[in-house]
């Protein structure tokens, strides 16, 4: 049973059991147990699992190795520590050592100062970085606690020497549990865990969390099933034990009528008045690109301030650049960092005054977790501000804030049933030992992800493992796996098949990354998908600098350095962070209740103070947010949870048809509606339409007459998935998954025969891979988990099938508008920003559509 | 015109004679070798889309203009046998095959000695010079001639349009000194090749601007796309 634990143990009692040397040890450095610890010191104490969800520096880590320490010296003490793992410590970080040596090694030393002797407690790390040597002392001076990573322990699984040592974990601590359930690197694990239990069946599993919602899903993902019923786990919610002092502010008084000019002019001028008024600051945008542009434009509007103190620190940037940042943060060198979603995670940085926000962070809890990097000490108060520079991301951010403010959280989304993970977990399982399917199968269902798993699926993952696709004489390149269909069983097939697991393990893609170069110097990284963009002389930012692009070869892009010249390409396009669909409702719901507001003709005092009770604003604030919904109640209506307004909008001066529906839902769900839609249209009228989407709704744009509304409700929520299949076949996004998922389940080996393949391979092998694999079936297990992934993952079938319901329920109401000038509303979603603009043809119609273009302007030129 | 560009090959009308360049047969096999687990489909793609264009033309001769044969390490008996399969399905169709030795093929002699042919490193037709296109040749009859044709650079386009983008592959049609110059798109049906719009090219026919080249596009019939500073 999942059970919350409402009341702490009492401090006298886990003094009980602490023996005399760690009681002295811990009073000697903390006055009493945090909140945590009162909690989850005895759970972990008695072996029961336990699932703790606090903030970052609220005694997690340490509360689960100081029972274990505590249990370990005991042992020690009375001579009967064994020579076995009794903790295997999980982290997805791999820069671990700065937490282990705070949360373990120190405290341990000083434990061992007090006793005035050696207690013979053996610590080990098992990372990707772990030298040969120190894997061989592993084997032979078996570790008590073993830290290693998802992927290490994969590996440490299939390895039949090491796994003799994992027989009788009595303890198992996943730490940064929030960072690994909601995607493949935690369903990964959850199978790992799986085989662990197996191995120890006595062994208890110890969660750690960021604050985390829903509470009771993730705890089943820690634990896992056993008969088919969640396995006992007790959870442990602590909310936000700082203080906050968090705000939202805006660079100019109106941001309806100031020109983009302006805004941006005086958004940089507050950032650098909050930068000056702090000693560190730390600045979160949503994307790369936005990063650099940051640090690009301080040092160039602010020569004198910003030189050697400041810094950009996100994923495109190499490692050493990133160590050197960080080093150079924690001693306190620089004044201001800029990150994209780099830094959310636990990375030892320092202290940082103040977290600045650059636009909504789109979910409470990506937004508590960044304005958690503030004050890292304990009681430390949080100081953080969101600037906002239009009217949507006020509306957006002021209710983030009410539900930071008042503990709420947005529920993650958990991966069920992905086929690669599983394809590259059985080929572990197969290596290291024969087992018949029966019993993996009924192993894969005791993880949380897979515990709705399809037979049919999982033969489907094991045919392709043992290379069934291929025909008898060419089984031997694409077969796995040993598989014997009379008895059942399968085991290892090649010699080399242990080195393919190790090398190739893990779920984390490459990053289509290429390399940008001035003639041989390398310069740094871009993404793939921006370069696709880049033509020859566009002038981009990297690093902070700007360069010229010249010409790209295979993976390497070569460019010359540009000085002082402005860019010329903005953004990158994919990476662009949604909206929480639990935080798109709440958006809804504030804006039924400003309508009711409305309608019942309250005065403006009246709404002003509802909307400062309601959402923690200074007087400025609210009065825009006021102005924003009254105009658009007055020039038409407002949208809400019970009502999607459709706008057809005309622009005279482009001469075209807009279609905008206001579904606020978080892109999420809107990619799968506005591309259902598309795809409808293209069924129906095969016309060609141009389709944007973002956050708060989407539209479909045409310069010929065209019945969007029949389409609309040609889209039945019974078909919406079968639609979707059809929908993304084409699409890049499918490409692009489908090579990380080939990669995932070994059909494409990232590094083989002692050769790392670069991404841009692996791109050109996996689109070769998905016309082949299209031609096997169309439900190949690797291809269909693509779909899944694009369709559950990336974006929400779930939620958007939801919506249809209440739709065709009348739950939701459709109502539509004409306007020659769009709506409040409508403006950003019509005018601004950088659109997803997809369009549904084929190759060839494609192609056609582009002759014509071209033969319109030879004529032009005759 | 003499030249009819069909799907991925070159014809000439007078001498009966198609071209085709660059089929890479066996690249599934290499990608295999290279741990990309492709399950093999070019072969038996490559024969159909060989006789569809057999169907229509009446032919004297065939040149292999280069890289027949993608290789990469050892060549397994598959390879063998999918080559010499090939050679035969050409043999079948035309009185005369002649085949050009490009840079990727270091085994096709002892292939092509087989079946009794020689490979040669360029071979005129009339006012028509055939070469793969990795070195510029400097024999009598390269010189005389008025039209060159070659493989070598597999070019493909990449058109693109609000975000959309797809690559294709092209023939490119220009000057070289003064002669005209021919760049056929490669039948390696695998791949697209090199998107002429981005990517540094390779042949040194083409270390020149490029910009009054025409473009035209292969893909269910032949697009004229104009010339390639228009695009």
């Amino acid at each position: 049973m999942i059970t919350f634990k409402e009341i702490p143990d009492k401090s006298s009692d886990i003094k009980k059991i602490l023996h005399p040397i760690v009681k002295e040890w811990f009073f000697n450095k903390f006055e009493d147990f945090s909140l945590p610890q009162l909690y989850g010191i005895l759970e972990v104490h008695s072996r029961n699992n336990i699932l703790v969800s606090a903030s970052t520096g609220s005694g997690k880590t340490l509360l689960s190795f100081l029972s274990i320490l505590n249990e370990l010296i005991d042992s020690s003490e009375k001579g009967i520590l064994e020579d076995k793992i009794y903790c295997v410590y999980i982290s997805p970080l791999k820069a671990l050592s700065n937490d282990i040596s705070i949360n373990l090694l120190e405290p341990l030393k000083e434990m061992e100062e007090i006793a005035k002797k050696k207690f013979g407690i053996r610590i080990a790390v098992r990372t990707g970085d772990t030298t040969q040597a120190e894997k061989q002392k592993m084997l032979q001076e078996i570790p008590h606690i073993l830290i290693t990573t998802p992927e290490s322990l994969g590996i440490l699984l299939a390895s039949p020497k090491f796994k003799e040592n994992l027989k009788k974990v009595d303890y198992c601590i996943i730490d940064e549990l929030h960072a690994l359930a909601e995607n493949k690197r935690g369903t990964h694990l959850s199978l790992s865990l799986e085989v662990l239990q197996n191995l120890s069946p006595g062994m208890c599993r110890i969660g750690l969390s960021a604050t985390i919602a829903p509470l009771e899903e993730v705890a089943k993902f820690l634990v896992g099933y056993e008969n088919s019923k969640p396995r006992d786990c007790k959870i442990v919610e602590i909310s936000f034990l700082k203080e906050l002092d968090v705000k939202v502010l805006s660079p100019v008084p109106d941001l309806a009528d100031s020109s983009h000019s302006l805004m941006h002019k005086e958004m940089y001028k507050l950032i650098h008045d909050l930068v000056q008024e702090n000693r560190t600051t730390l600045i979160f945008t949503n994307t790369r690109s936005a990063t650099e542009r940051v640090v690009h434009y301080l040092k160039e509007k602010f020569p004198k301030d910003y030189t050697e103190n400041i810094g950009a620190h996100h994923g495109s940037l190499s490692r050493e650049h990133r160590l050197d940042l960080e080093k150079r943060m924690r001693e306190g060198k620089l004044k201001v960092v800029v990150s994209s979603t780099s830094l959310e995670l636990g990375i030892d940085i320092g202290y940082i005054d103040l977290v600045i926000l650059l636009g909504s962070p789109k979910s409470v809890a990506r937004c508590k977790q960044r304005l958690g990097r503030a004050g890292h000490k304990l009681h430390d108060k949080i100081k953080g501000r969101i600037i906002v520079l239009d009217r949507d991301d006020l509306v957006e951010c002021s209710l983030i804030l009410k539900d930071v403010i008042e503990h709420k959280i947005d529920k993650i989304h958990i991966p069920k049933n992905p086929l690669d993970v599983l394809a590259q977990q059985i080929y572990g399982i197969a290596i290291s030992s024969r087992i018949h399917i029966d019993d993996l199968y009924s192993l894969i269902k005791k993880s949380y992800s897979y515990k709705d798993l399809e037979k049919k699926d999982f033969n489907s993952v094991i045919s392709y493992l043992s290379g069934d696709y291929s025909s008898l004489e060419e089984r031997n390149v694409y077969a796995k796996i040993w598989y014997d269909k009379e008895t059942g069983i399968i085991g290892k097939k090649g010699k080399l098949a242990r080195v393919l697991y190790m090398t190739n393990i893990g779920t984390i893609p490459d990053e289509t990354f290429v390399q940008v170069k001035i003639q041989d110097q390398v310069i740094g990284k871009i993404d793939e998908g921006f370069l696709e963009r880049l033509k020859k002389n566009d002038i981009f930012v990297l690093g902070g600098n700007t360069y010229k692009f010249l010409y790209s070869r295979g993976m390497t892009a070569q460019v010359s350095s540009s000085i002082d010249r402005p860019p010329t390409v903005p953004s990158w396009f994919s990476e662009v962070l949604p909206l929480s669909f639990d935080l798109s409702l709440e958006i809804q719901k504030f804006r039924k209740l400003m309508e009711q507001r409305l309608k019942d003709k309250q005065n403006k005092k009246e709404i002003l103070e509802f909307i400062n009770k309601y959402l923690y604003l200074d007087k400025n604030a609210a009065e825009a947010i006021y102005n924003y919904f009254n105009e658009q109640f007055l020039y038409k209506e407002i949208p809400h949870s019970n009502k999607i307004i459709v706008e057809h909008y005309y622009d005279y001066d482009k001469e075209l048809r807009y279609v905008v529906f206001h579904a606020l839902f978080g892109r999420r769900v809107n990619d799968v509606l506005s591309r259902a839609l598309a795809f409808a249209i293209s069924r129906l009228e095969h016309k060609d339409v141009e389709i944007g989407v973002d956050d708060n709704g989407f539209y479909i744009s045409y310069d010929k007459k065209l019945n969007v509304m029949k389409a609309f409700n040609m889209i039945k929520s019974n078909e919406l998935k079968k639609v979707m299949d059809l929908a993304i076949d084409q699409t890049e996004i499918l490409r692009r998954r489908f090579r990380h998922c080939a990669a995932r389940s070994l059909m494409i080996l990232r590094t083989y025969k002692g050769r790392t393949k670069r991404v841009g391979r692996q791109q050109v092998s996996s689109s070769i891979l998905l016309n082949a694999v299209k031609r096997i079936s169309i439900d190949f297990p690797i291809l269909k988990e693509a779909r899944r992934e694009v369709l559950e993952d990336l974006m929400d079938i779930d939620n958007s099938i939801l919506i249809l319901k209440n739709i065709e329920e009348g739950k939701i109401k459709i109502k539509e508008i004409s306007t020659d000038i769009p709506t409040p509303f409508a403006f950003n979603l019509v005018l601004q920003g950088h659109l997803d603009v997809l369009k549904v043809d084929d190759k060839v119609e494609f192609l056609r559509r582009m002759h014509k273009l071209v033969l319109a302007k030879i004529s032009i030129k005759k | 015109m003499n030249i009819l560009l069909k799907d991925l090959a070159l014809y000439l009308k007078k001498e009966k004679a198609l071209v085709i360049s660059d089929i890479h047969l066996g690249f599934e096999e290499s990608l295999n070798k290279q741990g990309i687990l492709v399950p093999r489909f070019q072969y038996e793609e490559t024969i159909q889309r060989l006789k569809k264009i057999f169907k229509d033309l009446e032919i004297n001769e065939i040149i292999v203009n280069g890289d027949f044969k993608h290789e990469f390490g050892q060549i397994s008996r598959t390879e063998w046998k999918d080559s010499l399969n090939m050679i035969d399905f050409l043999l079948e169709n035309c009185k005369k095959l002649t085949i050009i030795k490009g840079n990727h093929d270091k085994i096709i002699d002892p292939i092509a000695i087989r079946r009794n042919l020689k490979t040669v490193l360029g071979y005129k037709l009339n006012d028509s010079y055939i070469c793969h296109g990795d070195f510029i040749p400097n024999d009598f009859e390269f010189h005389e001639a008025k039209n060159i044709i070659i493989g070598h650079e597999h070019p493909a386009i990449s058109l693109r349009k609000s975000g959309r983008a797809e690559t294709y592959k092209c023939f490119l049609i220009g000057k070289w000194k003064r002669k005209n110059l021919y760049v056929m798109p490669s039948f390696n049906l695998v791949v697209e090749g090199t998107n002429i719009l981005k990517e540094k090219l390779l042949s040194p026919f083409l270390k020149q601007d490029l910009k009054n080249f025409n473009v035209f596009i292969v893909e269910d019939k032949i697009y004229d796309f104009g010339k390639l500073k228009d695009i």
